[in-house]
Formats: structure tokens, sequence, C-alpha cells
């Protein structure tokens, strides 16, 4: 039985690792190795390994624009989403506030529907004047904001009702009003729970696709995702197109490891729609 | 007057409030003037000048895809519980390197589902790709199963199945941290009582852990077929010449620049959405006075 278990979980580790090799074999390929013509089958390393793809996508503007794109609007949302965010959750944590069931219901309403659904409304709007006078980076900073604010606040919530009442009730005796007993002594604490809620929101920003996909549908600037799929319409080789997705990823599998517990909160949290 | 005197302090105890109001209400405004104007434009666009909603009834292309779509919700959820279960298992009871094992069982997740969706149309590209490769026997250790290459994309059961094993890989190891939840709120005592009366490995798990796991099992059900109804990335990826329903929005919305239609499709998965997780409570809801009544 034991035994048993150890093979499945060498089984299951195999599929997850699997994809991941391949994709990182084919960005280090030489052309021999992906182009064989059908006269020998592609090699599990290869041939020749070579960065060549890596040192063509450093070159090329239009991937290091997207890439800057990606880090502006991942910035955009997490500024949006911590300043509208945090408040809230503190007056959740702290606050009784009547009809607070359906306040929360409201909160996490927008998320009910579906993002292929709520897609089109959202590009209708924000695609039409005065919004689309706003630069793109903007709108595809607002549309993750919409996505990432109802989990900043449950994490915020969280964050704030983890720390000692004791601390605000002191200050509010020593005569500090409300507003700066929340700036200088409650947010310097809550700093290192909002900042996971940042990476939180920030790496949802990476990886989305769709809200992306929709509002720069026309024009030149985008994210990377939306550029990755831009690529493969013209048929790129592997070794390239798996080149764009290795960059992609290393970011996000880094954090992943660093802030997985906070992220196991949020996806659970996610429960609730 | 009482009517003023009850305005007055009305306004006194909002204006007492004002602090905790202008906290809560950013966020709030935000999130809930979005959810007002989805709600508004869909409905607007659906009901407008023809009746696009009433359209998509007769029209064989949304008939199409709702029949696909339902075939990804009925076999992807199944699949994606049945995978997150193994998966919760394999690390319920903790052994050396149950952290470390528990972090990589976490990478899927962590992928943006498009480099997920590409991963995939490359390992099974077409006519020369790797699982082509070993299908037709080109490795040695691998027996040969098929003659010529599998044309994975140009037939819509293997391109939809390629989207569906996507979609389970990707998602993994959200139902595995749902249902170890549910493991690991399972007493650790009753296992014990079962080892003493002499229960095996297979009847723990079919008399004790599995009817102790169903509300979480349930719940899964629940969240993975709205996830499965609503998909698009893969089967946009993996899968653009079958459309099920969200890449239909997106090819009507896109190609055929027909906005009014596709917010027609986009009101029906929403209402498809909320009959499903309807269904779903109920079936819980009777599952679980069945439960009590055992």
């Amino acid at each position: 039985m034991r035994t048993l278990k150890f093979v499945l979980i060498g089984v299951v580790l195999f599929f997850i690792v699997f994809p991941l090799f391949m994709m990182t074999k084919y960005s280090i390929s030489d052309r021999e190795s992906i182009v064989t013509g059908g006269e020998y089958p592609e090699p599990f390393f290869p041939f020749q390994p070579t960065m060549e793809m890596f040192g063509l996508l450093w070159s090329r503007g239009d991937f290091l624009k997207a890439g800057l794109t990606s880090l502006w609007v991942g910035l955009l949302a997490v500024a949006f989403s911590l300043l509208l965010g945090a408040p809230t959750a503190y007056a959740l944590a702290r606050f009784r506030i009547p009809g607070i069931a359906i306040l929360l219901f409201f909160l996490l309403s927008v998320r009910l529907f579906p993002d292929i659904s709520a897609v089109i409304p959202v590009a209708e709007l924000l695609l039409s004047r005065p919004f689309s006078l706003l630069p793109p980076v903007i709108l595809v900073g607002l549309a993750h904001t919409l996505l990432a604010l109802p989990y900043t606040v449950y994490i915020a919530k969280g964050v704030f009702e983890s720390i000692p009442r004791d601390l605000e009730e002191q200050a509010f005796v020593l005569g500090a009003p409300k507003s700066s007993t929340f700036l200088k002594i409650l947010t310097p604490l809550a700093l290192p729970g909002l900042g996971a809620a940042a990476i939180y929101t920030f790496f949802l920003s990476w990886n989305e696709f769709i809200f992306a996909y929709f509002l720069t549908f026309q024009g030149t600037e985008t994210t990377l995702p939306v550029y990755l799929l831009r690529i493969l319409s013209w048929s790129p080789q592997k070794n390239f197109i798996s080149a764009i997705s290795v960059l992609i990823c290393v970011p996000v599998i880094i954090f992943t490891f660093l802030v997985q517990r906070h992220m196991r909160e949020g996806l659970t949290a996610g429960a609730v729609k | 007057m009482p009517g003023s005197i009850r305005i007055s302090s009305l306004l006194l105890r909002l204006k007492s409030n004002l602090f905790t109001i202008g906290f809560f209400i950013p966020a709030f405004l935000y999130l809930f003037s979005f959810f007002v104007i989805i709600l508004i434009f869909l409905l607007k666009f659906s009901f407008s000048g023809n009746l696009p909603l009433l359209s998509l009834f007769s029209s064989a292309e949304f008939k199409q895809a709702l029949w696909r779509s339902l075939c990804f919700m009925g076999v992807g959820t199944p699949l994606q519980l049945v995978v997150g279960l193994l998966l919760a298992l394999l690390i319920q009871r903790s052994f050396r390197g149950v952290g470390a094992v528990r972090s990589l069982f976490m990478i899927p997740i962590a992928i943006p589902a498009l480099v997920t969706a590409i991963i995939i149309d490359l390992l099974f590209s077409y006519p020369f790709g790797p699982v082509n490769d070993l299908l037709l026997g080109r490795h040695g250790f691998f027996p040969q199963l098929v003659s010529v290459p599998v044309n994975w994309s140009g037939s819509e059961f293997l391109s939809l199945g390629l989207a569906i094993l996507g979609k389970t890989w990707r998602d993994m190891p959200i139902s595995m941290l749902i249902l170890l939840a549910g493991l690991h709120s399972i007493e650790r005592e009753q296992y014990e009582a079962a080892k003493t009366m002499g229960a095996g490995a297979w009847q723990e798990f079919k008399y004790l852990t599995l009817p102790l796991l169903t509300p979480a099992i349930l719940t899964i059900l629940i969240l993975r077929s709205i996830e499965n109804w609503k998909e698009f990335v893969f089967p946009f990826v993996l899968a653009p010449s079958y459309p099920l329903l969200g890449v239909l929005i997106e090819r009507l919305y896109h190609v055929e620049q027909n906005p009014a239609l596709a917010a027609s499709v986009a009101l029906g998965l929403v209402i498809l959405i909320a009959l499903t997780t309807l269904l779903f409570t109920a079936i819980t809801k009777v599952v679980r006075r069945y439960l009590v009544r055992v």
C-alpha cells in the first residue's frame, strides 16, 4: 500500500512536470531537434542546446514592449485594488455594519458572471467614449482590478482581523483620529499581509487572458499572454513560442512557491462564488 | 415634529458613521456599479430589436455549441473530481517530504491557462510531435499503436478531449485543496476505531472517508460544473473549429461583429450556470438528508 502510494505520487509528478519539461526543452532546441521531417523522432533533449531564441526575443522590441505592458497593468491593478480594497477590508473587520451579509454578497456579486460573459459589456463600455480615450494599460488595469478586488478585500480583511484591537484603542485614548490611526498604526502592521494580496493580484493580472484580449483586440499595445496568442497565429517554430512561454512562466512559478500559503487562502476564498 | 426629528437623528447617525461609510464605499461602489452595468448591458442587448435571445433557440450554431459545452461539463466535472480526490488522498497523511510534494502539486495552477493550452498544442502537434512519435512507435521503448499520425485538432472528439485534458491538468490543485480540507476535517479517532474493528484500506475508504467527504465532493461538483460551463481559453486554443459556448461568444463578437447576439449567448450562459447551480444545490439537500438518516 505504501509503495503503491509512492508510485502513484511519482506518476502524478511525472504528469505535472513532463509538459513543463517539454516546454523548456523546446525553448532551448536547435532546428534539427524540432524540424524532423518525420525521418527520426523528436529527441527528449535537444541535439545542440541553444539560447538563440532567448537572444532573439531580447532583441525584439515587441516582446519587451509586451513585457513592460504586462508589468504596468499588473502594478496598476495592485495599486487600484489595494487603494480601494484595504479601507473596505478594514471597515469590514472593525466596524459593525448593518446588513453586512447583503453587502458582502454585493462585493462578490460581479464574480457571479463568467469572465467570457462579463467581458462583452465591459469591453463595450470601456472601448467607447469617454473611456476609450484612456491608454489601454489603464483600461486593462481597471478590468483586472474588477477581478482581483473581491479577493483583495477578503485577504486584507483577514489581515486586519489578526491585528489586535488594543493598538487602535490606545491610539484613540491618546487622541489620534481614526484616519491617522489607520494610516500610521495599522497600515505598517498590515503591510506584510497586504503584500501577499498584492502579489496575488499581480499574478492574477500577469496570467489573465480574456479581458486583456478583448480590451486590446485592436491596437498594438498588449500584455504578454495576448502577445503570445498573436505570435501563435503566424504558426511560428516550436522553439520560439516555447521561449516566450518559459519567460511568462518563470516569475509566476518562483512566486507561487514564495506565497503558496496565502494563495491557498485566496483559492478557497473563491469557493464563495 | 416627529418626522423631522427622525430625519435629523438619521442624519446624525449618518454623520457619526461617515468614516465607516467612507471607508467601506469605494470598493463596494466599484464592484457593484460594474455588476449593474454588466447586468443591464446583457439584458439590453438580449432584448433589443428583434429579440436576439429568443432567436438563439432556432440557431443551429448555438445548439451545437450548447451540446459541446454540455459534453465538456459532463465529462470534465467528474474527471476533475476523481483526479482531485486522487491527489488529495495521496498527500492526506504526512510523510517525509509531503510539503515538497504538495508544493509541486500546486504548480499547474501557477501556469497561465493560455501557456498550458499552447504546451498541449505542441505536445499533440500533427503530423510530427512528441505524442504522435510515441503512438507511431518511433521511440524504441513504446509499442506502435497507430499506423498514421493522429490529427488531433481535425477531430471534434479528440480536440475537445484535449481541451478537457488541459482544463483538468491546470485546475487539479483547486479540487485537491478543497478535498484535502474535507479530509483533514475527518477526525483521526474515527479511522483508529475503524482500524480496531479490522477494516482494511478499501473498507475504510468506502465506509468512512467517502461518506464523510460527501459535503466537500458536492462543493466540488458545484464549483467545477460552473467552471466548466464558462471555460474559454482551452477550447479556444485547442478546438477552435468546434466552438462551445464561450468560444461562440468570442466569435460572434470579434468575427461576426454582432455584440447583441454575443451578449445573448453570454446571458444564456449565465442562465445555464444559475440553473445548474440550483440543480446541484437541490441534489445536495437531498443527499444531506439521506446522509443524516443513515
